[in-house]
C-alpha cells in the first residue's frame, strides 16, 4: 500500500472526516508508515502557528471606505424632519448641545463628587444632606448622558450610551428611545437598542421598542430589534411585526425573521 | 463596540448579510468585516509573510466586495465567493508588482522571554518552510488548515475535483514537512546564503 494511494483518505483523516471503516484503514497505514506519521504530526504542528491580530488602523481604513460609500445614501432629509420633535427638555437640550457646556457638566459632576466626599468625611452633620447630594449626583450623571447623546460625533454618542446605568430615570430612557429611532449611525442605534433591552420591564420602554420597529430602515437594526422583542415575549408586538411585513421594500432576511418572530410570539 | 455589534447581529448569516449589502445596505458589510478581517489577514500573512501587504490586501477585498456586490448570487456560499475575490486581489497585486521586489518576512520578534524563544523559533522556521513551497501548494495548505475551508469549498474555489484537492493537500503537506525537516537540520544556513546572494525563495510559480 503506497502513500499516494492513501492520499485522499489521509487528507480526510487530517480534517477528521473519515467513516469508522476508513479510519481503521488509515490507522493501519499510519502504524507502518513513518513518513505519513510525520506528515500528520506536521499537520498538528501547523495548528500551533500564532494568529496575527488586525491593527486598529485596518478598522479605521475600512470605516473611511464605508463612510464614503454610505454618504448620500442615508435618508438625511427624513432624519432632519424628525430631529425637531425632540425638544421636550427645552432649555436642557439647547444647553446640552454645546460641547463646551457638556464638558462643563462633567466638571460639575467631578465637583459634586468632591463635595460629596467631603460631606461624607465630616463627622456629624445630617445624613439627609448626604443622600440629597447623592441624588443630585445621580441626576447630574443622567444629564451628562443625555448631553452626550446629543453630540455631533458618533463615538461620543456611543460613549453616552455606554454610560447608561441600571437605575436610569425616565428622561434617560426617553433619550435612548429617541436615539434608537433617529440617530443616523447604525452602530449608535444598535448600542441604544442593547442598552434599552435591559429595561424591558418598563412599560414605556416596551412600547417604545415595539413602536420603533416601524421607523427602522437598516436591516441590521430591524433584525436585532425583532430578536429583542421576541426575548421580551410581549405579544402586543405581533401587530407591529405584521405591519412590518406589509412593507414591499422589506429586506428578505428581515421578512424571514419577522415570520419567525410572529411564530414565536403568537 | 465590535463585541456589541457581534452580539446584536450574531444570528444573521453571511449570505443574508451579503444579500443586504447587494441591495445597498452598506452597514451590513461592517458585520462581515468584523467576522472576516482576522481570517483574511492571516490568510494573506501566511501566503506572503508580509504584514503590511496583508493589511492592504484585506482592505482591497472589502473594497471589491462593495464594488462587485451585484455579482454576488445568494445561492453561492459567501465564504467561497469572498476567497475567490481574495485570490484575485492577490494575483492582481503580483501582476502590478515589479519582479525584483524582495521578500521580507517580518517574523520572530527580536526580544522575548527565554521559554518563548524556542517556540518562536519553531514558528519562524515553519513560516520559512511555508514560504519555500510553491504558491499553489502553500495556498492549498493555508486554505485547508488555517481558513477551515472544507475540501469541497476549495474545489469550487480552484475549479477542480474534490479528489484532486485532497491529493494536492497531501502532497503539499508532505513537501512542507520535508522542507521543514531540512531547514531544521541545518540547511537553513544554506538558504540564508542563497538569500544573501539575491535569490528569492518561495516565489517560483509567480509570474
Amino acid at each position: 500500500m503506497t502513500c499516494e494511494s492513501m492520499a485522499e483518505l489521509l487528507a480526510d483523516h487530517l480534517q477528521g472526516r473519515l467513516q469508522p471503516e476508513q479510519a481503521a484503514r488509515v490507522k493501519e497505514h499510519l502504524q507502518q508508515c513513518m513518513a505519513c506519521q510525520a506528515d500528520a504530526a506536521m499537520w498538528q504542528k501547523l495548528a500551533t502557528f500564532p494568529a496575527q491580530q488586525p491593527s486598529p488602523a485596518m478598522k479605521s481604513r475600512f470605516n473611511a471606505m464605508l463612510d464614503s460609500y454610505q454618504e448620500g445614501r442615508w435618508e438625511k432629509a427624513n432624519l432632519k424632519q424628525e430631529h425637531g420633535k425632540f425638544l421636550d427638555f427645552g432649555a436642557i437640550v439647547q444647553w446640552a448641545r454645546t460641547p463646551a457646556l457638556s464638558v462643563a457638566a462633567s466638571f460639575v459632576l467631578v465637583l459634586c463628587g468632591f463635595l460629596a466626599g467631603r460631606y461624607i468625611d465630616r463627622p456629624q452633620p445630617a445624613n439627609i444632606d448626604v443622600s440629597e447630594m447623592r441624588n443630585e449626583l445621580a441626576s447630574m450623571r443622567q444629564l451628562v448622558v443625555i448631553a452626550m447623546l446629543k453630540q455631533q460625533s458618533p463615538s461620543e454618542r456611543l460613549q453616552g450610551v455606554g454610560m447608561v446605568q441600571q437605575n436610569s430615570d425616565p428622561r434617560v430612557l426617553e433619550a435612548l428611545l429617541h436615539t434608537l429611532r433617529y440617530d443616523n449611525s447604525v452602530d449608535v442605534r444598535l448600542a441604544a437598542l442593547d442598552a434599552l433591552s435591559h429595561f424591558s420591564s418598563h412599560q414605556d420602554v416596551r412600547k417604545g421598542l415595539i413602536d420603533s420597529l416601524g421607523t427602522q430602515q437598516s436591516p441590521l437594526v430591524q433584525i436585532a430589534l425583532i430578536d429583542v422583542l421576541v426575548d421580551m415575549r410581549d405579544h402586543s408586538a405581533v401587530d407591529q411585526l405584521k405591519r412590518l411585513q406589509q412593507d414591499p421594500a422589506l429586506d428578505p432576511s428581515v421578512k424571514k425573521r419577522a415570520d419567525w418572530g410572529i411564530q414565536q410570539l403568537s | 463596540m465590535a463585541d456589541l455589534k457581534r452580539r446584536m447581529t450574531h444570528t444573521i448569516s453571511d449570505e443574508e448579510l451579503m444579500s443586504q449589502v447587494r441591495s445597498g445596505v452598506g452597514e451590513s458589510l461592517g458585520v462581515l468585516f468584523e467576522r472576516y478581517r482576522t481570517p483574511l489577514l492571516n490568510f494573506y500573512y501566511k501566503l506572503t509573510g508580509d504584514r503590511g501587504l496583508s493589511e492592504d490586501l484585506v482592505q482591497e477585498v472589502f473594497f471589491r466586495i462593495l464594488k462587485y456586490r451585484h455579482s454576488y448570487r445568494p445561492e453561492t456560499g459567501f465564504r467561497a465567493w469572498m476567497y475567490q475575490i481574495a485570490r484575485n486581489a492577490r494575483v492582481d497585486h503580483w501582476r502590478r508588482q515589479k519582479p525584483e521586489t524582495s521578500w521580507k518576512p517580518e517574523m520572530s520578534p527580536p526580544v522575548m522571554p527565554e521559554d518563548k524563544a524556542e517556540e518562536a523559533q519553531q514558528h519562524a522556521l515553519l513560516h520559512s518552510a511555508l514560504l519555500e513551497l510553491s504558491e499553489e501548494k502553500r495556498e492549498v495548505l493555508v486554505l485547508s488548515r488555517f481558513q477551515d475551508l472544507k475540501y469541497e469549498e476549495i474545489a469550487v474555489l480552484l475549479g477542480c475535483e474534490v479528489n484532486t484537492v485532497k491529493v494536492k493537500v497531501f502532497r503539499a503537506l508532505r513537501e512542507l514537512r520535508e522542507v521543514f525537516e531540512a531547514l531544521e537540520s541545518g540547511k537553513l544556513v544554506r538558504k540564508q546564503g542563497l538569500r544573501d546572494a539575491g535569490m528569492r525563495p518561495g516565489t517560483g510559480s509567480v509570474q
